[in-house]
């Protein structure tokens, strides 16, 4: 079977993450680079599929020089080699450009499925597989917590505010995950090692075959037209408990969605 | 001359680290109270090839260096969880068997140091012969083609849980310098005529202190390390990894206390400023993040050294001596940022600044480096 996992580099989570007032960008250069957490779980779903059903992972990612940080990370995961687009006419691409230039490299390397983080944690658009699987003409199946394959048959658990449904498709496909479906490995050593040694192939525009004036933040579909800082944080809601507390903090937590 | 960092380097780095962190600072100094074993945490560094770095392909280890097991030994440290055990395992024991070791010996113990299934603890230090390894007093007598090993070792880090104890024992006697002539024995924990006393520490650590009394116990040719009498030399090969690893731990253990102290300083406010903007704050910090960094430098050359089958007697004891002093000047800034809170339990400093006062003492005193750096490099007279 051949998985392709489509990985995003983003500003760690954790680090302080601010956009560029000249161009309303993400500061992606001041904070450290890591691979989106969602697509951590997806690195890890596609490797335990290839080793139950003897198939290879390959690793594809767009991004900047920097980019290749995360690419070897998720080759000592365990992927067998990577692809990374990269090319400066991309920078600034939206969700958009993005999948028509992934579309165009999956199309050529070929896949029996391609998995997703359902959304990276700096844009938090959650439509790439969406829109990768329109554009491929291939089924989408969304938000799994589980995945079972058989043969060309593929099942899912999609995760749901009640609980999941089961959801069905048949390869080739694409499917976006979600943190419940598994625990991402740690790289080992050796796996670090051996990265060092799986080939990572170069794509640039020219070879997407897409023309210059499609993609990059001067054609962008999306534009951001100002932006503003979160404000402070809220005092919290206290509960007060006059023999009713517990009822008062399920409530809450309910109102939030929490359970 | 390259001081990039690598990036199999920074892998390991962010690898070992990301472990850690999954068990956490609070994770340590429980275990560190409780004096219970860092076992978990042990475990799951093994797994991912962390623990038996150094040790050879052939027997499951990852095949690297001294470079990268300080690697792992530093980021553990940095996490607020030093692991002492892995100089002792990992470091001496590993590297003696890896060199010396008979196959039979490396078939055995290295697959099983490498997976994390079990330790190997080293017990040379004796009640009357502390830091002169000449005078000890253990002694295996020959017995045919066995031996019997008799006397009292103390202060053996981590009995409990090792599969065997590597064990200095004085075979003979040199008859021009009246020196003992030592050899290297692999003795189980449980063999008949060895006794593990706890020996309580008042240093809250979560590897457990034993004397260890040996009462005519009775080990084969099959558990002789290397060659008969060639013990000094076998010993000598595993304090290099051991001064060179320990220094890493106290790396780890200064840029952990300075973050933490960093973290605080940024945050507490008393007079309407961060205390961080009081020099008497920020000075003794920022000259221990000096002290670390120096010492950080040491110890990444003495591992070079090593490596490079290069003499590196001389770097990994500055490293030692460097790092240790930088440790325990971190974490005393440390605690005094954090005022009260430095000597909570919550904050977790106080285990630390144990290992750090322990690795000033062990595995080489302070002033027996100072010692060497006295005779060796400024060819001064040695006063014993």
């Amino acid at each position: 079977m051949n998985i392709v996992v489509c990985v995003k580099q983003v500003p760690d989570t954790w680090a302080e993450r601010t956009l560029r007032p000249e161009d309303s960008r993400l500061d992606r250069a001041s904070v450290d680079g890591v691979i989106n957490e969602l697509d951590e779980y997806a690195i890890e779903e596609g490797l335990r599929l290839a080793e139950a059903h003897e198939g290879e992972v390959t690793i594809l990612t767009m991004g900047p020089d920097k980019a290749s940080e995360s690419i070897r990370k998720a080759l000592s995961m365990g992927a067998d080699k990577a692809v990374h687009v990269i090319d400066d006419g991309l920078a600034g691409s939206d969700a958009l450009q993005t999948s028509a230039v992934l579309a165009q490299v999956l199309g050529r390397i070929g896949f029996d499925l391609v998995i997703l983080g359902a959304e990276s944690t700096d844009a938090r658009m959650g439509v790439m597989a969406a829109m990768l699987a329109e554009r491929l003409g291939v089924p989408q199946v969304s938000l799994a917590s589980k995945v079972e394959v058989d043969g060309t048959a593929l099942r899912i658990h999609r995760q749901r505010d009640y609980g999941y449904d089961k959801v069905e498709a048949s390869l080739p496909a694409v499917i976006s995950v979600v943190e419940k479906i598994n625990e991402p490995r740690y790289p080992s050593f050796k796996g670090i090692m051996a990265a060092k040694k799986k080939p990572v192939e170069t794509v640039t525009l020219a070879d997407t075959g897409l023309d210059a004036g499609q993609v990059g933040l001067a054609a962008a579909a999306t534009e951001v037209v100002s932006f503003a800082n979160r404000p402070p944080r809220q005092a919290g809601t206290v509960v007060k408990d006059e023999g009713d507390g517990g009822t008062k903090a399920a409530e809450f937590l309910a109102g939030q969605k929490f359970i | 001359m390259d001081f990039a960092e690598y990036p199999d380097r920074a892998a390991i780095r962010d690898t070992v680290a990301a472990i850690t962190r999954s068990f956490g600072s609070s994770y340590y100094s429980a275990h560190a109270e409780g004096r219970i074993a860092t076992d978990e945490l042990w475990a799951a560094l093994a797994k991912q090839g962390f623990v038996g770095i150094n040790l050879p392909e052939r027997f499951g280890g990852g095949g690297a260096g001294l470079a990268e097991l300080a690697l792992v030994c530093e980021e553990t440290a940095a996490q607020g969880c030093p692991m002492l055990l892995l100089l002792v395992s990992s470091a001496i024991s590993g590297e003696v068997i890896a060199r010396y070791g008979s196959e039979a010996q490396q078939q055995t113990w290295l697959p099983q140091l490498a997976s994390g299934e079990t330790r190997i603890v080293f017990a040379i230090t004796e009640p009357d012969a502390g830091s002169n390894t000449h005078q000890l007093s253990t002694t295996a007598v020959r017995d045919g083609e066995e031996w019997l090993l008799s006397g009292t070792k103390y202060y053996i880090s981590g009995v409990d849980g090792a599969g065997a104890i590597l064990v200095v024992a004085r075979t003979g006697t040199d008859a021009q310098t009246g020196h003992g002539l030592l050899s290297l024995f692999l003795v189980p924990p449980d063999a008949p005529g060895l006794t593990a006393q706890p020996l309580p520490v008042a240093a809250a650590l979560p590897e457990q202190q034993f004397t260890l009394f040996f009462d005519g116990v009775r080990v084969g040719a099959d558990q002789l390390v290397g060659d008969e009498n060639d013990g000094f030399t076998q010993v000598f090969h595993g304090l290099n990894p051991e001064r060179i690893t320990g220094a890493a731990i106290c790396v780890g253990i200064g840029r952990y206390a300075l973050a933490r102290a960093s973290a605080y300083a940024r945050e507490r406010d008393v007079w309407g400023v961060p205390i961080g903007a009081h020099q008497g704050v920020s000075h003794p910090l920022a000259k221990a993040a000096i002290e670390v960094e120096l010492a950080a430098l040491m110890t990444a050359k003495a591992a070079w050294l090593h490596d490079h089958g290069q003499p590196a007697g001389e770097a990994s004891n500055m490293a030692k001596y460097a790092a240790a002093e930088a440790a325990l000047a971190a974490v005393d800034a440390a605690i005094q940022t954090h005022g009260g809170n430095g000597l909570s339990a919550e904050y977790g400093l106080v285990p630390l600044w144990s290992v750090a006062r322990l690795l000033r003492i062990a595995p080489v005193n302070r002033e027996m480096i100072l010692n060497y750096v006295a005779g060796h490099t400024l060819g001064l007279p040695r006063s014993y």
